[in-house]
């Protein structure tokens, strides 16, 4: 990721559902607009983008060759949204 | 407070769910077709009871429980909601259960109205689900799930269309070269549709349910593209092309199917979740089933003559419609259908629900997973010994009914929960939470 890694990663990869979504809305709270948060999940968390697009943040999302999908999401809308995706 | 799940798109509980309640039927009745008709029924794959059970299971098992989960995953795993999920499982799921009964019917019967009406029932509710699924053509291929659903989806068509041109030709004579176009039809189907559409899947909840790493990108990409590039191949190779380019592309669809096997196998190998689940068995059962199969499609298009023993197609049959994808559907349902309980309770308690594992319990699938590997040991027996016929067809009508018997008992347990809950707004005003008792 082009992106300098952030401070702050939820490696999600091996927790079962809801705990990513709720590990990655609890963390955002805690955050202030502009500030980032890099998700690591093994699936794109199409609900979480929803609610991410409701909550007025952006991100970015790149596959890794390992099948990681590494979400970065910047609190508070401060950067342009990837697309749909 | 616990941050809310995004429930938005998320389909009503009761559009997959009359899906999922009815595949484990058309199991029992296939189990009980096998038993009625005794060891004729698997002495050869043209048989009339064959193609009876082989829909049954097919059109009535398989799809059934696939297009229930399209409904369910599409926003999930592709952020793709469909407009009207309950309109369109009202429409589709008598289209697809009266059609593969009557489907079913005709092939036993030799009625060629009710094989026709049949696959015209299947086509048109195959056309409805398709019309609606096609929101997922509309969002970016960003994952190979995404591209793996729309695959699947033109497969699913082709096969329809071919297995509608099928039941014509059978009905009404018509001068095809049947055995080529029936080859073609199940590889669309089995391989185009189940095929792709279980891998698409699967990259997003063998990883997320059973806490393994996750596909590597490169073949998750590649699979559902070589699995359709050659069944191309293979379709038109078979009008204008030479026959070994056919051979060609059935041994090279059965080597990508137990490729993904393989890989599948090896990060179940790596997962982290200690326990083994009824999930986990399914599965492990079913690839080691779907592998032997393939194995044997890929000897006998390399040496012809395997294929002319009559027991060989009954037996490639039964380990990887049944072996294979049954066990992957059984072990699906067993843990989405707990898990769709579980969510759409929190959705509507807003307050801690009992967890996903007490609306089913592991040791409740346990013995039906034993019924379900008895059952396809027999059935695979039955393809060389005709006297097995009965035990077989009556353990799988037990393996599968026990399956239906555990979804049920799932709805009933979120039925009281739900009536908790509603009984603590009639009384304060505040939903009572269900203990964990109430699942």
């Amino acid at each position: 990721m082009s992106t300098p890694r952030p401070a702050r990663v939820i490696d999600a990869r091996y927790l079962a559902p809801p705990e990513p979504f709720e590990a990655t809305m609890a963390m955002l709270r805690m955050l202030e607009p502009g500030e980032t948060l890099l998700l690591r999940l093994f699936r794109e968390p199409h609900p979480l983008y929803r609610a991410l697009a409701r909550g007025g943040h952006a991100w970015r999302t790149e596959l890794l060759s390992d099948g990681t999908f590494d979400i970065l999401i910047t609190c508070g809308g401060a950067a342009p949204r990837d697309g749909e995706a | 407070m616990r941050a809310a799940l995004s429930f938005d798109s998320a389909p009503p509980f009761a559009a997959p769910l009359r899906f999922f309640l009815t595949a484990p039927l058309f199991g029992v009745l296939a189990g009980l077709l096998l038993a009625f008709d005794g060891g004729d029924a698997l002495a050869s794959r043209w048989s009339p009871a064959a193609l009876a059970l082989t829909h049954l299971l097919t059109a009535g098992f398989m799809l059934q429980a696939m297009i229930g989960a399209s409904i369910q995953v599409l926003p999930v795993v592709a952020g793709a909601s469909l407009s009207r999920p309950l309109l369109v499982a009202r429409v589709v799921h008598p289209l697809l259960s009266g059609g593969a009964l009557l489907l079913a019917g005709g092939l036993r019967w030799g009625s060629g109205f009710a094989l026709e009406s049949g696959a015209l029932l299947l086509g048109v509710g195959i056309a409805v689900f398709l019309g609606a699924a096609v929101v997922v053509f509309r969002v970016r291929s960003t994952s190979p799930t995404i591209r793996g659903l729309k695959l699947a989806y033109v497969a699913l068509g082709v096969a329809a269309l071919l297995g509608i041109l099928l039941a014509f030709a059978l009905a009404r004579g018509w001068p095809f070269e049947l055995v080529a176009l029936t080859d073609l039809h199940a590889g669309w189907g089995l391989g185009g549709w189940a095929g792709v559409l279980l891998a698409a899947v699967a990259y997003v909840v063998v990883p997320m349910f059973q806490l393994t790493p996750g596909y590597p990108a490169r073949p998750a990409w590649a699979f559902p593209l070589a699995v359709l590039g050659a069944l191309v191949v293979w379709g038109t190779s078979a009008t204008f092309g030479p026959p070994w380019l056919v051979r060609l592309a059935q041994v090279f669809l059965a080597a990508s199917g137990i490729a993904f096997a393989g890989l599948t196998l090896k990060l179940q190998a790596q997962r982290r979740r200690a326990r083994a689940d009824a999930t986990y068995r399914y599965w492990q059962f079913g690839l080691a089933a779907s592998v032997l199969a393939l194995a044997m499609v890929a000897s006998a298009t390399l040496f012809p003559a395997l294929a002319r023993h009559a027991a060989w197609a009954p037996l490639v049959g039964v380990l990887l419609i049944i072996g294979g994808f049954v066990s992957f559907i059984a072990g699906m349902l067993c843990k989405i259908v707990p898990f769709l309980a579980w969510l759409h309770l929190q959705q509507l308690a807003r307050t801690r629900v009992p967890s996903m594992n007490q609306f089913l319990r592991d040791d409740e699938t346990r013995r039906p997973w034993l019924a379900h590997v008895l059952a396809v040991v027999l059935l695979a027996g039955a393809a060389l010994l005709p006297v097995l016929a009965l035990p077989a067809g009556l353990a799988f009508a037990l393996a599968c009914g026990w399956l239906g018997w555990n979804l049920l008992q799932v709805v009933r347990r979120y039925r009281r929960c739900v009536a908790t809950v509603e009984q603590g707004r009639a009384d304060d005003g505040t939903p009572r939470e269900p203990d964990d008792g109430a699942a």
